[in-house]
């Protein structure tokens, strides 16, 4: 079948519980838009043009329905001091937190306009938007403030002050709720629907007490927040979040974006409240092969589909920067072979 | 509670700032349907932006809180719609018509009327070609009004859910829309065509006939109102198989709700064009005045609304402030603009809007109380000025100008709208005693510099 819709009135009508003509699909395609580009990963997240640009080919290459303008988590906890390396074909590495150097008291708060790559994050929305706003959203991945606040910290040094310094802990992530916000008044400015992603509150990283204690309620006001705008706000916690699957919903996010769970267990625990993406092993993604992964696809598009409050047909987490094209297409082929409602 | 700041005209990113300082209790405090989940929309430009509507980067708002809960509202109607087919509400699609239908179905409990033919402001709200391409390919010629956009909608069924009913008015009506309403009848819509007749006036050449005149000044054969209380009698019938219901009763209800909001209007137009400086800008009151059409699919918010917006414009007058320079040149605007950016462009190069012919007289005008309603209705749609000559059209415009307070001019003329092709030539020419700019509005993100340039050349000149 054919689309009859466009990306950007498909997701307008899943976020208003309408079924569009086929389900979203949106893979996390983030810095795998360089690959399909042909550039060197630096040159992809130290440029907004460039960024853009290849997310732009990548859209049109795949067509799937959403942009992503994202390169990695530290965006900004860099905007706030702490320091990263850049390798001409690898992600940026956090070098020296923030926090090593600087008291909490000392960071100050990032000016989304001239800090670190944040102007970057921005001239890639805005690119992006002038280009194909009108037909197709422009997801602007923002780091959750408990992953932010890892970034500014040494990791280690932070997951055991969660648990011996919970009120240094809690003013780390506060400020970096603060700076979360602040980049979001320019996300949303530039046209970007701001995503929150927060992997590193995983209970692949944390406890569920730690998450409940932390990430949680930062998750929260960062919503509460961009509700303020009446924006329907996706959350995105990568590895396995089966143990917090209930607290979810506690963050308000409209849409819940799942890795490492069972599709089936999400759906009962979540689909009458938020609508739910996922999820897709993005391990598969990388190593199997196109004929695997459709079998596999479908499997997992059917029993979801008609999740209550809507789906998206989505990978579980990125889509591995070199993984080969040949089996993006098939998992995008397979949801549109298989991802109807309107028949 | 926040608090209106000096009037001026703002930008999105202003707006944005701005919003920082409007609590989440009055965010709150708004709501379509009374509904505390979905029904909030005093939302910045900015949301609507992040939704795809990028001519909102470039334009230019009001910024009282009043403004905002406008911008808020009309952008939300297409959630609404959905919203109301969700909870039960029928949807009722008038068209063509513009303000009679949708008073008659208001008369009819939990029915929401609205007009798809507003889909032809979506392109240029979005700077978007998509719903122009899709009617293309679904056969309208390009050299068609951008009203073919609706024909894309009723395609695509994702700006309106499908209306359970559907009036198109045929006649002395738009006839680009006319046709594209015909091609909508063809993808298996079922429509409730009514005929609208065309206002002639006296001539040796007519057998003679008793005549009146509407409340406007339009002459027309008596007769006329008869042959539309059939008309409108068939809409009612519709309805009331639609609805198992029926009460006049409601029907005078409506009349006297809709009445409310047109009395408001025209307060607000008087406020507005009278005053020494102009208190609020001419692209919130061309929305303003197509409100009055269905009140954007829910009237009592919309009523509310406008009573806030009439309290904002009587504040600024009585301080004697505004949102335009005190010597801006005084224009009339004839025929809508699809574009809205030109109404913004025309305000910052030195003019003022101070009378409008947007082609709905009959939607601004009272509708008699007291009366049988049909009849009523029928003396009501008399006052459009879309179904009579030119002529009348242009001695219409013209009471404003001889009335000292125009100096000049600006008649729009759409690409492809065949009424406008010739009708804008001969208003230009007719209208003897005053400075006419004609404007072809262009395909969306077609406004040039050269455009710009013959509009500043026009106020420089009238100046």
């Amino acid at each position: 079948m054919n689309d009859m819709l466009t990306s950007r009135e498909r997701f307008g009508l899943l976020v208003i519980d309408e079924q569009p003509d086929r389900c979203n699909i949106m893979p996390l395609i983030t810095s795998h838009a360089a690959t399909v580009k042909g550039m060197k990963l630096r040159d992809y997240y130290t440029n907004g043009e460039n960024m853009a640009r290849a997310q732009i080919a990548t859209v049109e290459k795949y067509e799937h329905d959403a942009i992503s303008i994202f390169s990695e988590v530290g965006i900004i906890a860099e905007a706030m001091g702490s320091e990263f390396e850049y390798p001409e074909n690898d992600l940026p590495i956090l070098r020296t937190p923030v926090l090593e150097k600087k008291d909490i008291e000392e960071i100050k708060l990032p000016s989304p306009r001239a800090d670190g790559r944040l102007p970057v994050y921005l001239e890639a929305i805005e690119y992006a938007y002038a280009a194909l706003g009108d037909r197709i959203p422009i997801l602007a991945y923002i780091p959750a403030p408990f992953t932010t606040a890892m970034m500014l910290s040494d990791p280690n040094k932070f997951l055991i002050q969660t648990i011996r310094e919970p009120s240094r802990v809690e003013s780390i992530v506060d400020r970096s709720l603060a700076a979360a916000i602040e980049l979001c008044y320019h996300v949303i400015d530039a046209g970007g629907l701001p995503i929150i992603v927060d992997p590193l509150a995983s209970s692949s990283v944390v406890s569920p007490k730690t998450y409940r204690q932390y990430a949680l309620p930062s998750e929260r006001k960062l919503v509460d927040f961009l509700h303020r705008y009446d924006l329907d706000i996706i959350l995105h916690i990568c590895g396995d979040t089966s143990p917090i699957l209930d607290l979810l919903p506690q963050t308000r996010a409209d849409l819940i974006s799942i890795d490492q769970v069972n599709m089936q267990q999400a759906i009962d625990k979540l689909s009458s409240r938020v609508r739910i993406i996922g999820n897709y092993d993005t391990s598969r993604l990388a190593f199997s092969t196109p004929e695997d992964i459709e079998a596999e696809v479908r499997y997992m598009v059917e029993g979801a589909l008609h999740a209550k409050k809507g789906y998206i047909a989505a990978t579980g987490c990125e889509v591995p920067i070199k993984a080969p094209e040949k089996n993006v297409v098939a998992f995008i082929d397979t949801v549109k072979e298989v991802g109807w409602y309107w028949v | 509670m926040y608090q209106d700041l000096t009037p001026e005209k703002i930008s999105l990113r202003e707006w944005s700032r701005q919003f920082r300082m409007v609590g989440d209790s009055e965010i709150r405090q708004f709501k379509y349907y009374n509904n505390d989940e979905w029904g909030i929309y005093l939302s910045p430009p900015a949301t609507f932006m992040v939704y795809g509507s990028r001519q909102l980067k470039k334009l230019k708002f009001d910024n009282s809180l009043a403004a905002l809960r406008l911008w808020g509202f009309t952008f939300n109607e297409s959630e609404r719609l959905f919203r109301a087919r969700q909870s039960g509400k029928r949807i009722i699609a008038a068209m063509g018509d513009l303000g009679t239908v949708p008073v008659i179905a208001l008369a009819f409990p939990d029915c929401i009327p609205f007009y798809p033919d507003c889909t032809w402001w979506t392109p240029f709200f979005n700077e978007s070609t998509v719903l122009l391409d899709k009617a293309s390919e679904l056969g309208t010629p390009e050299a068609s009004c951008f009203v073919r956009s609706t024909l894309a909608a009723f395609h695509k069924m994702a700006y309106f859910p499908k209306p359970d009913i559907l009036f198109a008015s045929t006649g002395a009506s738009c006839d680009d829309y006319s046709c594209i309403m015909q091609m909508v009848e063809d993808m298996g819509y079922e429509l409730n065509w009514l005929e609208i007749p065309f206002r002639r006036q006296r001539r040796s050449l007519h057998v003679p006939e008793e005549h009146t005149v509407a409340e406007s000044g339009f002459e027309y054969p008596k007769r006329f109102e008869t042959y539309l209380v059939d008309e409108y009698k068939r809409v009612w019938q519709k309805m009331e198989a639609l609805t198992g219901t029926g009460d006049l009763e409601d029907l005078n209800a409506s009349i006297e709700k809709n009445n409310r909001i047109r009395r408001l209007v025209n307060e607000i137009k008087d406020l507005t064009q009278t005053a020494a400086v102009a208190p609020f800008p001419a692209l919130e009151m061309m929305i303003i005045e197509f409100g009055n059409l269905y009140g954007y699919a829910d009237i009592d918010e919309w009523l509310d609304i406008l009573k806030m917006i009439k309290q904002t414009i009587a504040d600024r007058v009585e301080k004697g402030i505004g949102v335009l320079a005190s010597d801006a040149v005084p224009l009339a605007w004839v025929t809508p603009t699809a574009d809205p950016l030109l109404l913004n462009i025309v305000e910052d190069l030195g003019g003022r809007i101070v009378a409008t012919e947007y082609v709905i007289n009959q939607a601004l005008t009272t509708i008699e109380e007291g009366i049988e309603p049909f009849h009523a209705l029928a003396r009501s749609f008399m006052n459009a000025s879309l179904i009579g000559s030119t002529e009348e059209r242009v001695r219409q415009i013209a009471r404003g100008v001889d009335s000292g307070k125009i100096a000049g001019v600006i008649i729009t003329n759409m690409l492809g709208c065949s009424h406008c092709a010739m009708e804008t030539r001969l208003i230009e020419e007719k209208l003897k005693n005053v400075p006419v700019l004609a404007i072809d509005i262009p395909a969306p993100l077609g406004i040039t510099a050269q455009l710009r340039t013959r509009i500043t050349a026009f106020i420089e000149m009238l100046r």
